[in-house]
């Protein structure tokens, strides 16, 4: 016969068993949690540690993890060299390219956000050629700027960067115009300032934080972006994966020097990621996720 | 907008938005709309349009730089020799196709996995995320060139790794058949953190009574995934594999630099193929016919599943 008692105790060893149960599983989670940053993030340290290696301790079996001396030497040794030209030109290109897409972009979004210029379709027809292949637009580009002078410049690939910018821009920040509430700038128009003052005085600055999300975002683009480099430029400008990718090519690597290089592209990216985490989101997946 | 609602279930708080709905307006728009438009519309114009249509153009030209001849007018030859007598085009497609699928399916489960793990935390989940965002971050050109030393078959900590657990070590990017298998897993390295960010994101706004109903009725974990989380999430599962098929189909960046296509073409993407036709063998012809060949490839999958998108998902 089952009592009160012995339900009551029955009961509460269920609750013990199951807390316990929550506890393992918390611990099991922990544990996958740490092994995965370890996957995704030994690699990233493996390179960083690189850039301290002497060429002796990155040819050697079983690998040193931690070199002997940790100085500036490759840093110095690739900044004085390839690598400052190439940090140079990324730095000049990428902020060209983020600059002219936003004076392009932002007063489309704008009014396609607030008049529906193009109907529903412009927006969609203008991400769709930001899904494009970049070696689709590379090579008519290539053609053309070899007619017109425009191959290994700044302007051209700054130009040929627009090609994903702008769409991006554009319609990241018809998303960051249609969160805006439009009362304000009607609220404006009727106190006789014009569309211009509206957009200017009002939308823009409420559109800061969106604004800033986008442009950093449209900088990493531009430093990521390696093909139209190599397709559109050859040694006036070099930018960081052009310079990178053209280091480990060479017959004699300097793998100290690539490590240090390959740091000094990482931090402002890394940067940028954990300043904008929550717009990285929504600007990695085109405002589908509005995060 | 199309957010996407489901009448049984709150409303999860995301939100997808692949544009479309949205009325538009019967007024005559003021001048000042098409003047914000006009520097954006003609920047596209000379710099995506107008390639495009040249590309198109000289897709129909024998257009070989080497030769040193004017373009030749040729009619469909491009497409036919890319078509019917490229097996070299042909095994460059599968490859690309074959990363495309491999790729978003392994990335699709880590990375739901690893994301039930994000959302779950309570404490260092702004840390934790921006760490797990490294990887996405970075240069492609970056990564490759990480993956160089990582995979070095004589000196690399990989294969001292294996070595350690009592196993052989790989020669991860000079063997036939090794090689696309490793271009597989560089990819999904850098881009399944991207996918369980996004879907973390997804799964801590599903609404949380409705677990707590599915416990009272005593449904299991598995259950509840497979009919709560699963279902909720199918919109924004979508989103994710629109991007990474975009994405792993231009593929280029990691095979230029850690294989040049090797061995032999056994890592030849379609990017890659074509960027050689192009900038290697000087065929712009030949090769801006295989850009639109791509392009049409492209966009009839992804018309599929933007279509499935705006369908709705019953």
């Amino acid at each position: 016969m089952t009592t009160m008692t012995d339900v009551a105790t029955a009961h509460e060893r269920a609750l013990v068993r199951r807390r316990r149960v929550e506890q393992a599983r918390g611990v099991g989670r922990t544990l996958l949690l740490a092994a995965a940053l370890v996957f995704f993030l030994a690699p990233v340290l493996w390179i960083a540690m690189t850039a301290f290696k002497t060429q002796r301790e990155v040819f050697s079996f079983p690998p040193v993890f931690i070199p002997e001396t940790i100085d500036l030497r490759h840093f110095r040794a690739t900044l004085s060299g390839t690598g400052g030209r190439a940090l140079r030109d990324s730095m000049i290109v990428a902020t060209s390219a983020t600059g002219l897409s936003l004076l392009v972009g932002v007063p489309a979004a704008y009014a396609i956000s607030r008049f529906r210029i193009g109907g529903a379709h412009l927006p969609l027809w203008i991400l769709s050629i930001r899904m494009f292949p970049p070696v689709v637009a590379a090579i008519p580009l290539f053609l053309l700027y070899r007619q017109i002078g425009l191959l290994d410049s700044y302007l051209g690939l700054t130009l040929a960067y627009l090609t994903f910018n702008v769409p991006f821009v554009v319609w990241m920040m018809k998303g960051f115009f249609d969160d805006l509430p439009r009362e304000l700038e009607d609220a404006a128009l009727v106190d006789g300032a014009n569309r211009w003052q509206a957009f200017v005085r009002i939308a823009l600055p409420l559109a800061v934080p969106g604004l800033v999300s986008t442009a950093l975002l449209c900088f990493i683009f531009a430093w990521n972006e390696f093909l139209m480099a190599l397709f559109l430029t050859r040694s006036n400008v070099i930018t960081l994966p052009v310079a990178l990718s053209s280091l480990v090519g060479g017959s004699q690597i300097l793998w100290g020097q690539i490590g240090a290089l390959a740091i000094v592209a990482i931090i402002p990216v890394v940067l940028i990621a954990i300043l904008l985490q929550r717009y990285v989101v929504r600007g990695l997946t085109l405002g589908a996720v509005k995060g | 907008m199309s957010a996407v609602t489901d009448e049984r279930a709150a409303e999860p708080a995301f939100e997808v938005d692949l544009g479309g709905g949205g009325r538009p307006s019967r007024r005559r728009l003021p001048a000042f709309a098409w003047w914000m438009v006009l520097p954006a519309a003609l920047i596209l114009f000379a710099i995506t349009l107008y390639p495009l249509i040249y590309s198109l153009r000289i897709s129909f030209f024998r257009y070989d730089l080497t030769a040193g001849v004017e373009p030749v007018f040729i009619g469909f030859e491009n497409y036919r020799r890319l078509l019917f007598d490229d097996a070299r085009f042909w095994g460059s497609l599968w490859r690309t196709l074959y990363l495309v699928v491999a790729g978003i399916g392994i990335q699709l489960v880590l990375g739901t996995f690893l994301a039930s793990l994000l959302a779950r935390l309570q404490r260092y989940r702004a840390l934790i995320t921006a760490l797990v965002l490294v990887p996405v971050m970075m240069a492609p050109v970056v990564v490759a060139v990480q993956g160089m030393v990582v995979y070095n078959a004589q000196y690399g900590p990989l294969n001292y790794l294996l070595n350690r657990m009592g196993l052989p070590g790989l020669v991860w990017l000079g063997d036939r058949s090794i090689a696309l298998q490793t271009i597989l897993l560089t990819d999904v390295w850098q881009w399944t953190p991207f996918v369980a960010i996004i879907l973390a994101a997804g799964m801590s706004s599903l609404p949380a009574d409705l677990y707590e109903a599915a416990e009272v009725d005593g449904a299991n974990r598995w259950q509840m995934f497979r009919r709560i989380t699963l279902p909720l999430l199918q919109p924004l599962i979508i989103v994710v594999v629109l991007l990474r098929l975009m994405d792993i189909f231009k593929m280029f960046d990691y095979v230029y630099v850690l294989t040049r296509g090797g061995p032999g073409s056994a890592t030849e993407t379609l990017s890659y193929y074509n960027y050689l036709q192009g900038l290697q063998f000087f065929s712009f012809g030949y090769a801006a016919a295989m850009s639109f060949v791509q392009i049409i490839i492209l966009s009839v999958v992804a018309a599929l599943l933007v279509r499935r998108i705006r369908g709705g998902f019953a």
